[in-house]
């Protein structure tokens, strides 16, 4: 032992950043961070669009080159038309009666079945338009697409139909047609995929900022009552406004580290060029610097806002379990206003910008659509700002209780 | 030094009421002393500790350890003490040696006073085998040890151990007290909470006798012998709180 009792030196105002710099470094040692906070944002988005690529590609694949056999009730009745239907590819056509088609589709005997009217072939022949009613199974995904596949063709033989009755009396096709419109999307504008993007971006990212925070929050105060090492750093001379905001901002980077990774994530498929992602990219995704500003920005508040509210909780419990058992409910409470930001348009009424979490996604949501709304965006961060710093008060006020820290 | 009068502390409880967990303790404690807080479990003794360490406050009552007084500078009394539980673990995922840097950080201590003092710690604590190895991997009697170098990087001047040998085997047992000793011969003030007759009798100078939040008595091991009219300690400490000896 080295000779002793003297005055350590002090140097004050640092201890935030020293207990910051702790904990930033050994949470990120533990396997389970490394999942929930790296690997699960960074890799999960891109392997499920891969899994729902393929899925999609292969249904795709599947639903034009298979064929179907579909029922004709009243074939005899309609040589003409059912001499017609007998050429269309991809589809096989089976007579059948009234009283068993329902029965034949519902066992999936048939796909569909088309109910010829009796005077099928005189309206055809006559230039009147013939009732084809066609039953489906509306809960069956073949019988759908069988459904509107006849349903296309029926369309395009029609057109043919028209085109030749029109000849016939001398007028030309476009007499049928007064208007045709082209769809012209605009070059700044968003593609189909920024779309998708847009559904899916704000609410990646508000999971990836909670889900990233969970362990790291739980870990840092509640872990410590239960192994024990919370008392021996309440006996140093860091006051508990040290640790806390040390801690707070510890897993506030966290929550922040986890949520880029999950925008990193969800651009991959858009951005790489893969093969697997092709169904997604090929509808062209416009992010202007400003989005991309925007996203960033937006994230600050969402982080810290968590932060709050997750530290809090684990100041709360007792140990890691009983946090776990708080968070189950608040993650529903966090899910909610995420995933409501998907159907919301972007440009919703400004007293959503006081919606905690709703406001920071509908404002990625801004961002990807380039409609940026100032007040909105100014009342959401105030707002965000607001519920963060409440939640933060929320977290240091249970850190002074002595009954909330140590178990007596 | 410590200098403890008429301290009390009351919890309120939903089920059991109005708690006195500390109820008008007072004793002082001078430097190369060895003090013992002796109590069944549940005694009042941890709460003492945890009051004179700023941990808790008191309900009423006053304290001064190593010059500073409890309530009114907290952080100082911090500065100047050494806690050592037997119930904390150090951080699983951090070394021993990272462990002893961030308390030393935490007391300001600069990076050339925690390397200089931590060198010196480990060589007398023969950690130098494992100082690098992360704590989750290491043995209780090493865990201890690492726990014994964050208490004393700072070189406190008055030391709280609160059941240190708690869950450890002889060996390790013995490391801790020859700590303690060794922190007495410096002239360390030193406060030992403990449930175990033997630690009491191998270590302390004076002991207080803790039963139900009070001192029961207080004095050398001799002078309560002398109280109580018993030889073995066992006896001493079970008149003292007035339970039948069962012989």
């Amino acid at each position: 032992m080295s000779t002793p009792v003297t005055v350590p030196s002090y140097r004050p105002g640092s201890r935030i950043g020293i207990v910051f710099r702790k904990e930033f470094r050994e949470i990120f040692r533990d396997r389970r961070t490394l999942y929930s906070v790296v690997i699960s944002p960074l890799l999960i988005t891109p392997l499920l669009f891969a899994l729902l690529g393929s899925l999609i590609n292969k249904q795709v694949k599947e639903a034009a080159t298979e064929t179907y056999t579909v029922g004709v009730v009243g074939q005899n009745r309609a040589p003409v038309l059912s001499k017609a239907l007998a050429k269309l590819p991809t589809f096989r056509f089976e007579p059948t009666t009234p009283d068993r088609a329902e029965e034949q589709v519902k066992r999936r005997t048939l796909k569909a079945v088309v109910i010829l009217p009796d005077d099928a072939d005189t309206s055809l022949l006559t230039g009147k338009t013939v009732k084809v009613k066609v039953l489906v199974d509306s809960g069956n995904e073949s019988s759908r697409s069988a459904s509107a596949r006849l349903n296309i063709i029926f369309n395009e033989v029609g057109k043919k139909i028209v085109a030749e009755r029109l000849k016939a009396s001398g007028l030309s096709p476009e007499y049928a047609t007064p208007f045709k419109v082209d769809e012209q999307p605009i070059s700044s504008g968003g593609g189909a995929a920024t779309v998708i993007l847009a559904m899916m971006l704000p609410y990646t990212l508000a999971v990836a900022a909670f889900g990233g925070g969970i362990y790291a929050a739980n870990d840092q105060v509640a872990g410590e009552k239960e192994r024990g090492t919370l008392e021996t750093l309440l006996v140093t001379p860091a006051s508990r406004r040290d640790i806390v905001l040390g801690k707070f901002f510890a897993v506030a980077a966290v929550c922040l580290v986890s949520s880029l990774l999950a925008v990193v994530g969800l651009m991959i498929p858009f951005f790489s060029g893969l093969r697997v992602f092709e169904w997604l990219a090929k509808g062209g995704v416009t992010l202007t610097p400003i989005a991309i500003l925007v996203i960033l920005i937006v994230q600050l508040p969402l982080a810290v806002l968590f932060a709050g509210i997750l530290l809090a909780l684990s100041t709360f419990a007792r140990n890691q379990k009983e946090a776990q058992t708080y968070l189950a409910p608040l993650f529903i409470l966090i899910l909610f206003p995420a995933m409501a930001s998907m159907f919301l348009k972007s440009e919703s009424a400004r007293p959503m910008a006081l919606v905690p979490v709703l406001n920071a996604t509908l404002i990625i949501k801004q961002g990807l659509s380039n409609s940026f709304d100032g007040v909105f965006i100014t009342i959401a961060f105030l707002a965000s700002a607001a519920y963060a710093a409440l939640a933060l008060t929320f977290a240091t006020r249970l850190f002074q209780k002595e009954g909330v820290l140590i178990k007596t | 030094m410590i200098q403890v009068n008429d301290l009390r502390k009351t919890f309120e409880d939903k089920k059991r009421g109005t708690i006195h967990a500390v109820d008008g303790v007072s004793f002082e404690c001078c430097p190369g002393e060895i003090f013992g807080l002796l109590g069944p479990n549940g005694a009042g003794k941890t709460t003492i500790l945890r009051i004179l360490a700023t941990i808790l406050t008191p309900t009423s009552g006053t304290a001064s350890v190593a010059g500073a007084d409890i309530r009114t500078q907290p952080a100082l009394v911090r500065q100047r003490i050494g806690f050592l539980t037997g119930s904390a673990a150090p951080y699983e995922r951090m070394t021993a040696r990272e462990m002893v840097g961030y308390f030393g950080a935490l007391y300001g201590l600069t990076a050339s006073e925690i390397a200089e003092r931590s060198k010196s710690l480990f060589d007398e604590l023969d950690m130098n085998d494992f100082a690098d190895g992360r704590c989750d991997k290491l043995s209780t009697g090493q865990k201890q040890r690492v726990n014994i170098a964050r208490t004393l990087i700072h070189q406190p001047s008055v030391l709280f151990f609160d059941e240190p040998t708690s869950g450890l085997d002889v060996v390790s047992s013995r490391t801790v007290k020859r700590t303690i000793r060794r922190c007495r011969d410096e002239g360390r003030t030193i406060v030992f909470s403990t449930h175990i007759m033997s630690e009491v009798e191998a270590l302390c100078d004076r002991i207080a006798v803790i039963y139900q939040g009070k001192i029961a008595a207080i004095g050398t091991l001799e002078e309560l012998r002398e109280q109580t009219g018993k030889v073995a300690f066992e006896h001493v400490f079970l008149k003292l709180i007035d339970e039948e000896e069962d012989e």
